[in-house]
C-alpha cells in the first residue's frame, strides 16, 4: 500500500502528520513531506487515519 | 434499476421559526429514513448522515457546486463565479489564491498578533465580570481582526456582518424569508464593487485578489465575488463557534475544568464545539449523473442539501452524539465542509477560536450564562445574544 499526497489539493493543515508520524510530516517551512510513501503493513492503521482528517481530501491510498 | 420513487419522502418543512431554533429532531427523521430522502416542498433531496455526506462532498465531479448551492434560483444566479458556487478548473484557480493568504502556513506570522488581541479583548471583559459573549466577545474577536486582515475601509464596516448574515439566508427556499435577505446579498456585493483597489490596505488579503487579477491568475470580474467570499464566510462561522464554545462550557463546568488543567485539549475542544454545534446547516450540491447513493439510485439533475449539521450528530458515527466532550478530538467533522470545497479559513477560524478559548482558560474558572437570544438564519445557526457572568480565576500571589 502507498500513501499518495495530491500536492495541488494539500493546504499543509497537518492533521495527518499528527495522525501518522512514521509517514508524514510537516518540515519548518510549514510543508507535508512524505517520510515513507510506501506504507508498511504495521503503519497500515496510520496511513488510514491521515487520510480520514484531511479537510481538503488531499490524501489517498493505492494499493 | 431502482426507481428514484424508492427514496424516501418527507413531508417536511425545515424553515419554521420551531425547526431553525431546534432542527436536531428533525435531522434525526431524516437520518433514520434512509441515506437521502425526498424533500417535496422543495423539490429537493436531502442527506443527513455523516458518510453519505462526506462521500457525496468528497465526490465534486458527481455532485456539482457550479449551479449553485442553495435552494432558490434567485440566490443561484446570484452567487454565480463566487467560489462557492464553482467546479474545476476555474474553482482552482479562485481556491489558489484564497489558499495563498489563508493556508496554514501562510497565516503562522498572524499567530503571535491574534493571540494578543485575543488577550487585550478578554481581561477587561473578565475584570468586569458581566458581559455579552456574543456581542462583546464573539462578534468583537472575528470583526476586528478579518475586516483588518482583509484591508476594508473603515466606512461600511459597520454594515458587514448584517450583510454577511442576508448573504447566507439568501440560500433559503423561497419566501418572505429569502425576499428580505437578498436585496442585502446585493448591497453587500454593490458595496464590495465601489471599493477601489488601492482603497485596500496594502498587503492585504483584499488588496491580493486584486493583484492576482492584475497578474492574470484570475480573471477581473472574480474580483468582487472573491471579496464577498472573506466578508461572508469569515464572521458568522467564528462568531457562532465562540459563542457556542461559552454556552456549552457555561452548561458544562467539569468539560471547562478539563481544558484549564490541560489546554493542550483546547484544538479538541474546539472541534466538538463545532461538531456538537454546526455554524453552517447544509449547503447544496446538484448530482451531474445518476448516483447511487448507499443502494438508492439519485437522478442526475438531483438538487441535494448536504446536512452537516446532522452528519456531525449522526449515531451511525459519533458515540453518544449528543454529549458534550472536549476528549473526543472528532477531527473529522463536517463543520467545515470536507474535500474541495473544504473551508478555506478554516486554518484562520481556529487560530481564532484557540486563541480566545487559551486566553479565556487563563483567567475564567466558571461561566454562568442567562437565556440564550438565538439569531433565525436560514443557513447558519447561532446565537444573537448570550447574557454571561464570569467568576474569575483567583488571583495568584
Amino acid at each position: 500500500m502507498r500513501i499518495i499526497v495530491d500536492e495541488a489539493r494539500c493546504e499543509g493543515y497537518g492533521f495527518c502528520a499528527e495522525a501518522a508520524p512514521h509517514l508524514l510530516e510537516l518540515d519548518d517551512e510549514g510543508d507535508l513531506k512524505v517520510l515513507s510513501e510506501e506504507v508498511a503493513s504495521g503503519d497500515a492503521a496510520q496511513a488510514e487515519a491521515a487520510v480520514r482528517v484531511c479537510p481538503v481530501a488531499a490524501l489517498r491510498l493505492e494499493p | 434499476m431502482t426507481s428514484i420513487s424508492e427514496i424516501p419522502s418527507l413531508d417536511l418543512d425545515l424553515f419554521t421559526d420551531d425547526v431553525l431554533t431546534d432542527p436536531f429532531p428533525i435531522y434525526e427523521r431524516i437520518r433514520n429514513a434512509g441515506p437521502v430522502v425526498y424533500l417535496p416542498r422543495y423539490r429537493s433531496y436531502a442527506m443527513g448522515r455523516y458518510a453519505d455526506v462526506r462521500a457525496g462532498l468528497a465526490d465534486w465531479e458527481s455532485f456539482s457546486s457550479a449551479r449553485g448551492i442553495g435552494l432558490n434560483d434567485l440566490a443561484n444566479e446570484a452567487t454565480q463565479g463566487m467560489i462557492i458556487a464553482t467546479d474545476p478548473p476555474e474553482h482552482d484557480q479562485l481556491r489558489d489564491v484564497l489558499a495563498s493568504r489563508l493556508s496554514p502556513k501562510a497565516i503562522r506570522e498572524l499567530k503571535a498578533d491574534i493571540e494578543r488581541r485575543a488577550d487585550e479583548l478578554v481581561a477587561p471583559l473578565v475584570r468586569q465580570g458581566a458581559f455579552d459573549a456574543v456581542n462583546d466577545l464573539a462578534r468583537a474577536f472575528p470583526i476586528s481582526i478579518v475586516l483588518d486582515l482583509i484591508g476594508l475601509p473603515q466606512n461600511g464596516r459597520d454594515k458587514v456582518l448584517g450583510w454577511a448574515d442576508a448573504a447566507f439566508s439568501a440560500s433559503g427556499p423561497p419566501g418572505p424569508r429569502t425576499d428580505a435577505a437578498f436585496p442585502l446579498l446585493e448591497d453587500q456585493l454593490a458595496y464590495l464593487s465601489s471599493i477601489e483597489p488601492d482603497q485596500l490596505t496594502p498587503g492585504s488579503m483584499g488588496r491580493a485578489i486584486y493583484d492576482a487579477a492584475a497578474a492574470g491568475q484570475i480573471r477581473q470580474e472574480s474580483c468582487v465575488p472573491l471579496m464577498s467570499a472573506y466578508v461572508t464566510a469569515g464572521l458568522d462561522t467564528t462568531i457562532n463557534a465562540i459563542s457556542n464554545a461559552v454556552w456549552y462550557f457555561a452548561h458544562n463546568p467539569e468539560q471547562w475544568d478539563l481544558v484549564r488543567q490541560d489546554p493542550t485539549l483546547i484544538p479538541s475542544a474546539l472541534n466538538e464545539v463545532l461538531r456538537i454545534e454546526s455554524p453552517v446547516q447544509f449547503f447544496c450540491r446538484v448530482a451531474t449523473r445518476e448516483v447511487d447513493v448507499d443502494g438508492l439510485r439519485l437522478a442526475a439533475g438531483s438538487r441535494v442539501m448536504m446536512l452537516y449539521a446532522s452528519a456531525n450528530r449522526d449515531e451511525r458515527k459519533w458515540e453518544d452524539p449528543t454529549r458534550f466532550d472536549v476528549r473526543r478530538n472528532p477531527v473529522d467533522h463536517l463543520a467545515f465542509g470536507y474535500g474541495m470545497h473544504g473551508c478555506a479559513g478554516q486554518g484562520l477560524a481556529r487560530l481564532e477560536g484557540h486563541s480566545i478559548l487559551a486566553a479565556l482558560a487563563r483567567r475564567v474558572e466558571r461561566f454562568e450564562v442567562g437565556a440564550p437570544v438565538r439569531r433565525i438564519n436560514q443557513l447558519i445557526r447561532g446565537l444573537d445574544a448570550l447574557p454571561t457572568t464570569v467568576r474569575p480565576v483567583a488571583e495568584t500571589a
